[in-house]
């Protein structure tokens, strides 16, 4: 294995192009079909590179204001992660420094992160109808946070045990209270914890389907409703389906990556520090 | 909470201020549970409400005709037990997950193999690979549907060049090949967030180790399951709780794909309790089912844990 | 300025009992240092002072008042912490200002008192530097600083120096030392390192498994220790203890060894051990306190040779420890450089009787006399 370093560096690299044309292809497809004119998108066979790159299926959805929904994630997606993130490390501090309601409690913050959508959706749907809750802002944003603050509490209880207790201490001593110990310590010190955290949050409140499918109808639908909104019996709107997924995809891969370090102990709840 | 604040280092004496302080302290005793209490208050609105929700709805008999709410017992869980639809949901969902999350786990370790020793560019790679997890599994579903479309898509393409004759497969509505495509589909999305975990995972396996082994004349195989394998354990366990859990709430992809079918041959515990509950409202026995759903979660999560110890 | 005292102060984390009852009392201006073994619960003694625990019986008094249930913030005490407690994200104007800021003190004063810590410390030229890139003795000074600019009524510092290295060790402890004397505020130090406790105090607390074994001036403490490990715990190398026995001999008493090795006691402490003839008692006699005969230095009255076989020689360039075996134990030695050559040798050593002190072996006090 040692020895064929050359040729097994080689054969490596052949084979991880390979893998990541295969991983890629998909979101290329997906990206070619959006800057393709209707010819080439249904064309037989397939046009594997458009002609030129126009950005006509992009100007209608602008024209037509399907661009909104876009707004309306942008605004939910924020809203909730701030929340979610305020609410969830100011608990998450007092599990961690004060082991407040014990194990019993931490776990079951985290069972809360483990329930299906699906069965929550149809009471809260229930409930919201009562609250006039439906189709606003205000009702997804909720549901967001409540579904994001397990996972916040989990990772920032993490970040948190992470920073040296002198510090809290150092700042009581000289004259801080509890909750000024939070906001000037606890906070600043855990930034690098908050950002990470905030992307993954905001990432799920981005990406969530069925909550907004069941929960929105036309004043705050968000974008992933708005694609499927595009799908028909036979013929699909190809090139919105294609815009509006790109529209909506190409943020967030910039966002993560701009926070590339965070990643693995962002998606593994921690398990994974680094 | 500003008490001392404006009296700089004067201390407060035994006059009025102690007052002061001796409230702010029992501010202070009190500090842990108010920072949790807006949280707790959030996170009842998923975690409680709901479940004390759906069992009381459960023994009602609300449907889209009628407002029943006198108490029905356990009408609806007895009527559970006999849809076969139900059964078959159940069954669809757990294929879902036996097939795709090994296929996951290998094809991730394999690429976490891969990228392991030193690769120039690595960062690069690892950073395309991983678009695939954060792209909306709806998004995910939309996309594969362009690539499944038995005309215009590439696939069938593709596998004609293979064939050397034009292969018209329809993907999503053929049974042959439903499966087959949602579970591409999902795999393709899925193995990068595997491959991600296990890499770090690997990374962090202790190198000195696995040399000693290797000297002591151990192979591949035994150095994977008598060294790797333990390091990596609580990462992976974690890894498949996470995806087993998705897996089981499988929703997105099958509805941007094939929304359960063709008939119901699709569907998934996460479809037909969206079909019962918001197109044929069936508010009562949908709610059963949900709360039958978290109990089995409930359980299997308990127990899960439990034999993993992964808790802590 | 303040006067502290302290009263049956106890202490438990869960079933680990930290303090098992202190009484103390510092007077004002006082440099007051905690010395003791790892884990003897001077840090806890520490942060129950400044708040940072609670208690779980006895009372804490500062100047009068009884600070049981004050909350740190109002007990108006600096506090320097083992590793700095700097804050990475701000610089060091704002680490020494961040209590000023906490307290609402306005920017002019802030400025001006910041200015003067700085200044007194040395560390002018590095208000605009993140801790990050600061030497660890800087870090120091600026958390000294921080302490400082409070202008507190108590100062608490834990193991200020044991993460510096021994060069550096030595010059903060002097400017530790000049700093009291220049502010004269009650300061209270705690460390391990009985030679920073014995440099430093102007009283030692000797704490014993969250106990106070002895407290008192370091030379009293020094030369006159309560017990065996008070005598143990001061002085480097440490002071050999070896079990004998004490006997008649001719008019007065001598601890006897083996291979019929005898040392008389000095005719002047002979009352005071009289009860103890012929019983079983513990030899303690520091390394520093043996010489070897014929050393060129007269003989003193008190001094009592006894010949043993060097089994061990350490030089240290100032000094040679050498050591030898007297019933069982291994005695250590400290000689004059090159009194000694190598292990083999058979030399007379003279032990000054009248430093020795015998230790009961029932209670492991020293036995007055
Ligand atoms: N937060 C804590 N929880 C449990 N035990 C503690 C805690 N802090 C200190 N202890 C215990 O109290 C005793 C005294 O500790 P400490 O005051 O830190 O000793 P030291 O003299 O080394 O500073 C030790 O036995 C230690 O294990
Ligand atoms: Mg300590």
């Amino acid at each position: 294995m040692r020895a064929d370093k050359g040729l097994g560096l080689t054969l490596r690299y052949v084979t991880a192009i390979a893998v990541t044309v295969v991983f890629l292809f998909p979101i290329y497809w997906l990206a070619m079909i959006s800057f393709k004119t209707p010819e080439e998108i249904f064309a037989f066979p397939p046009v594997w590179w458009p002609e030129s790159i126009q950005f006509a299926n992009y100007a209608v959805l602008f024209k037509d204001g399907d661009v909104d929904t876009i707004w309306n994630s942008m605004v939910i997606a924020t809203v909730s992660t701030v929340c979610a993130m305020f609410l969830g490390t100011m608990c998450a501090y007092s599990i961690a420094r004060f082991r407040t309601g014990g194990n019993f409690f931490a776990d079951w913050v985290l069972s809360n992160r483990m329930i299906p959508p699906i069965v929550i959706v149809f009471p809260i749907f229930l409930l919201y109808v009562q609250l006039g809750w439906v189709d606003t802002y205000v009702g997804l944003i909720v549901l967001y946070t409540a579904f994001n603050l397990p996972y916040v509490i989990w990772m920032m209880r993490g970040y948190i045990q992470d920073i040296p207790l002198e510090l809290e201490e150092s700042a009581l001593v000289d004259g801080c209270s509890r909750w000024q110990v939070f906001m000037k310590v606890v906070w600043p010190m855990a930034r690098g914890g908050l950002f990470a955290t905030a992307v993954f949050t905001f990432v799920f409140a981005w990406n969530e389907f069925i909550f907004a499918l069941v929960l929105t109808r036309s004043d705050v639908t968000t974008f992933p409703v708005q694609v499927t909104h595009y799908f028909g019996g036979q013929s699909n709107f190809w090139a919105k389906i294609a815009a509006m997924s790109m529209l909506g995809t190409v943020p967030i891969f910039i966002a993560v990556a701009l926070l590339q370090r965070f990643l693995v102990r962002g998606i593994s709840l921690g398990a994974v520090k680094g | 909470m500003n008490s001392g604040g404006a009296t700089g280092e004067t201390v407060a004496g035994p006059g009025g201020p102690a007052l002061l302080t001796r409230a702010s302290q029992a501010a202070d005793r009190n500090f842990k549970y108010w920072m949790i209490f807006p949280a707790v208050l959030v996170i009842l609105l998923i975690g409680l409400f709901p479940v004390i929700y759906t069992l009381i709805v459960s023994t009602q008999n609300l449907t889209m005709m009628d407002e029943d709410t006198t108490f029905h017992g356990l009408m609806h869980y007895r009527a559970l037990l006999e849809d076969a639809r139900f059964w078959e949901s159940l069954l669809h969902t757990f294929i879902f997950v036996v097939v795709a999350l090994p296929a996951e786990l290998i094809f991730g370790l394999a690429m976490a193999y891969l990228f392991l020793e030193r690769l120039p560019g690595r960062q690069i790679f690892v950073a395309l690979l991983v678009l695939p997890v954060i792209t909306s599994p709806i998004i995910a579903g939309a996309t594969w549907r362009l690539l499944f479309d038995n005309r215009f898509g590439p696939i069938n393409q593709i596998l004609g060049w293979f064939a050397g004759e034009p292969v018209p497969i329809l993907w999503t509505v053929d049974p042959n090949f439903v499966y087959p495509a949602i579970l591409i589909a999902e795999i393709w999305q899925w193995t990068p967030f595997m491959f991600l975990l296990l890499l770090a995972a690997l990374s962090n396996v202790d190198q000195s180790q696995i040399e000693a082994a290797e000297l002591d004349g151990a192979g591949f195989w035994r150095t994977f399951t008598r060294i790797v394998l333990p390091a990596i354990w609580p990462v992976m366990a974690i890894a498949v709780l996470i995806r087993a859990l998705d897996l089981f709430r499988l929703f997105d992809v099958i509805w941007a794909l094939t929304r359960g079918g063709p008939g119901t041959s699709t569907e998934t515990i996460s479809i037909y309790a969206y079909v019962l509950g918001f197109q044929q409202f069936e508010t009562s026995y949908t709610s059963a089912m949900a709360f039958l759903v978290i109990v089995i979660l409930a359980v299997s999560i308990t127990l899960i844990l439990r034999r993993m110890e992964i808790d802590r | 300025m303040a006067r502290l005292e302290i009263r049956g102060l106890r202490k438990s984390y869960g079933k680990v009992e930290a303090l098992k009852g202190i009484d103390l009392d510092i007077a004002d201006g006082e440099f007051c240092v905690f010395v003791g073994p790892s884990g003897c619960g001077k840090s806890t003694l520490l942060r129950t002072i400044a708040g940072l625990e609670d208690i779980n019986a006895g009372t804490i008094d500062i100047d009068g008042e009884v600070v049981n249930n004050l909350r740190p913030r109002d007990r108006n005490i600096a506090m320097v912490f083992q590793n700095y407690a700097l804050y990475p994200y701000l610089n060091v104007y704002e680490n020494i200002a961040f209590g000023l800021r906490a307290r609402k003190v306005p920017d002019a004063e802030v400025k001006v008192r910041v200015g003067n810590a700085a200044e007194m410390l040395g560390i002018s030229g590095l208000l605009d530097r993140t801790p990050r890139q600061l030497s660890g003795g800087q870090r120091q000074r600026v958390a000294i600083g921080r302490a400082v600019v409070r202008d507190a009524r108590l100062f608490l510092f834990d193991e200020p120096l044991s993460n510096l290295d021994a060069q550096l060790r030595d010059g903060m402890r002097a400017e530790i030392k000049r700093l009291h004397q220049e502010i004269g505020k009650t300061t209270i130090y705690v460390t391990h390192d009985q030679i920073e406790a014995m440099t430093l105090a102007d009283r030692i607390v000797l704490l014993r498994d969250g106990l106070i074994e002895q407290q008192g001036a370091p030379l009293d403490l020094f030369e006159r220790p309560a017990t065996r490990f008070v005598a143990g715990f001061l002085g480097s190398p440490q002071m050999n203890f070896v079990e004998t026995k004490l006997e008649q001999a001719d008019d007065g008493l001598a601890l006897v060894f083996d291979q019929d090795r005898k040392l008389p006691l000095d005719p002047t402490r002979v009352p005071a051990f009289d009860k103890w003839r012929g019983r079983d008692v513990i030899l303690g006699i520091r390394p520093e306190h043996m010489s070897r005969s014929g050393d060129g230095a007269s003989r003193k009255p008190a001094e009592t040779p006894l010949n043993v076989l060097v089994d061990l020689v350490q030089p240290t360039g100032t000094r040679t420890y050498a050591q030898f075996r007297l019933n069982g134990t291994e005695i250590t030695v400290e000689l004059p450089s090159h009194t000694v050559e190598r292990p083999g040798t058979t030399i007379e050593i003279l032990v000054d009787m009248s430093r020795i002190i015998l230790v009961d072996p029932e209670t492991q006090r020293v036995i007055p006399g």
